[in-house]
């Protein structure tokens, strides 16, 4: 074959293989410095953000240490609001704990009829508080709870007395459900006895030696009133 | 790319790849002992930025709201101190005492005999949520007294009136012949300072 210009074949038999203008040995060291330089790059990003959230965090700390003193103050503050309010709660539920019977022994003096002698007024002492945790079984090992599980407690007012017949006693009863006892005691009818409020516990025949014969008639009578609630 | 570039390279090619080779060495040993490390250490101090931004946050909160919580603690330890005045204070280590130097001159006035006061055990009220350290009980005093209905009756009222916190607990009147001389128990209760669990929980340290 003769040619005009003479041509030197300056590619090696592997390369005139590959499919790329450049050669693959160019290339890859290329890209290999690319891929590192762009490693150190990140790495150089990186670090300036790391050092920026640091000197951001810093300048926030010094910022907390200079408060702390006068946050502490406002945290002890807010401990005293929280325990306050709590002793306070235990306060009023005493508070609404409280009743008062002056007003019903005062008004019971004025519906006592003539004819009816009462010899015994009571309100008789609560039962002892059950201080047990709930499930526990009383022994020396079982340490008993600060306060009770139950918020109520109930109260009743027990009227002993004596009369000639049954009608001074109705009368009695009668104006007991008035409107000037209400507060106090409490009137439930239509229940079965055992529930009812008052509850005729005992209406007999006057046996007591003290008693002016037998025409004497003895009573028991048994009023719910209303309960102590130990509720806020 | 075909693989036989591979297969027979030629001297340049061969130095070509032990250098592509060396510096993606250098490259992955920079990613795992300086990016990656560095990446976990901007996470951890990205977290802790937060978590400082959001303490900040909470101090200026309450620092703001400083004015108020003085007022409502104020307030409330106002409305309990009305409370604390009406507690039973025990007088020579006696509440019976306390009860007795209180109750006498109202009985008085009345013109009623308390003949005994004596203590019963105290009892307890329910615990608060949140339970404070501080824990108040219910101390019952019980009185015997002699008098007619009326003075009874007059003693009740003004002890109901001169003592907002003081409730009456049980009551117990036998008449006698002499409607001048009635016997009357009259159990009162007061509240009390309780037991202190905080004092309690510290004592249990120094243990």
């Amino acid at each position: 074959m003769k040619a005009p210009n003479l041509h030197l074949n300056l590619l090696h038999a592997s390369e005139r293989q590959s499919s790329s203008p450049v050669r693959l040995r160019v290339m890859l060291p290329i890209l290999a410095l690319l891929g590192c330089a762009g490693c150190l790059v990140w790495w150089g990003v990186l670090a300036g953000q790391l050092m920026l959230v640091k000197t951001q965090s810093a300048s926030l700390r010094q910022d907390l240490a200079a408060k702390k003193a006068e946050h502490g103050g406002i945290l002890r503050q807010m401990a005293a609001e929280r325990e306050t309010r709590s002793e306070l709660d235990q306060l009023t539920m005493y508070a609404h704990g409280r009743r008062t019977y002056g007003g019903l022994f005062k008004q019971l003096a004025n519906v006592v009829p003539e004819n009816l002698q009462l010899l015994s007024l009571e309100i008789p002492e609560p039962p002892a508080q059950n201080l047990l945790p709930p499930g526990a079984k009383p022994g020396p090992k079982v340490k008993p709870l600060l306060g009770p599980t139950g918020t109520v407690e109930a109260v009743s007012f027990r009227i002993l007395g004596r009369t000639v017949k049954e009608t001074p006693v109705e009368a009695m009863m009668k104006a007991l459900e008035g409107a000037a006892f209400t507060n106090e005691l409490l009137i439930v009818k239509g229940v079965p006895p055992e529930q009812a409020s008052p509850r005729i516990r005992s209406f007999h025949q006057d046996t007591s030696p003290s008693g002016e014969g037998a025409r004497l008639l003895a009573f028991d009578i048994e009023y719910r009133c209303a309960e102590r609630r130990f509720e806020k | 790319m075909k693989t036989e570039t591979f297969q027979d390279p030629s001297a340049l090619m061969k130095r070509a790849l032990f250098r592509s080779l060396l510096i993606g060495a250098v490259a992955v040993v920079l990613y795992m002992f300086c990016v990656e490390p560095c990446q976990t250490s901007l996470r951890k101090a990205r977290t802790e930025h937060e978590s400082l931004k959001d303490q900040q946050a909470g101090m200026v909160r309450d620092l703001k709201g400083a004015e108020m919580v003085k007022s409502r603690l104020d307030a409330l330890q106002a409305e309990r101190q009305a409370y604390l005045n009406g507690l039973l204070e025990p007088l020579l280590e006696s509440y019976a005492m306390r009860a007795k130097s209180l109750l006498d001159p109202l009985a008085a006035d009345v013109g009623l005999t308390i003949g005994d006061y004596s203590e019963l055990p105290p009892r307890r009220l329910p615990l608060p949520v949140p339970q404070a350290p501080q824990l108040y009980a219910r101390k019952p005093i019980r009185l015997t007294c002699t008098g007619t209905y009326a003075t009874i009756v007059s003693f009740l009222l003004r002890v109901e009136e001169k003592m907002p916190l003081v409730s009456l607990e049980a009551f117990s009147l036998k008449t006698q012949k002499d409607p001048d001389n009635q016997s009357a128990t009259i159990v009162l209760e007061w509240p009390i300072k309780g037991e202190n669990t905080a004092a309690v929980a510290k004592g249990g340290v120094k243990k």
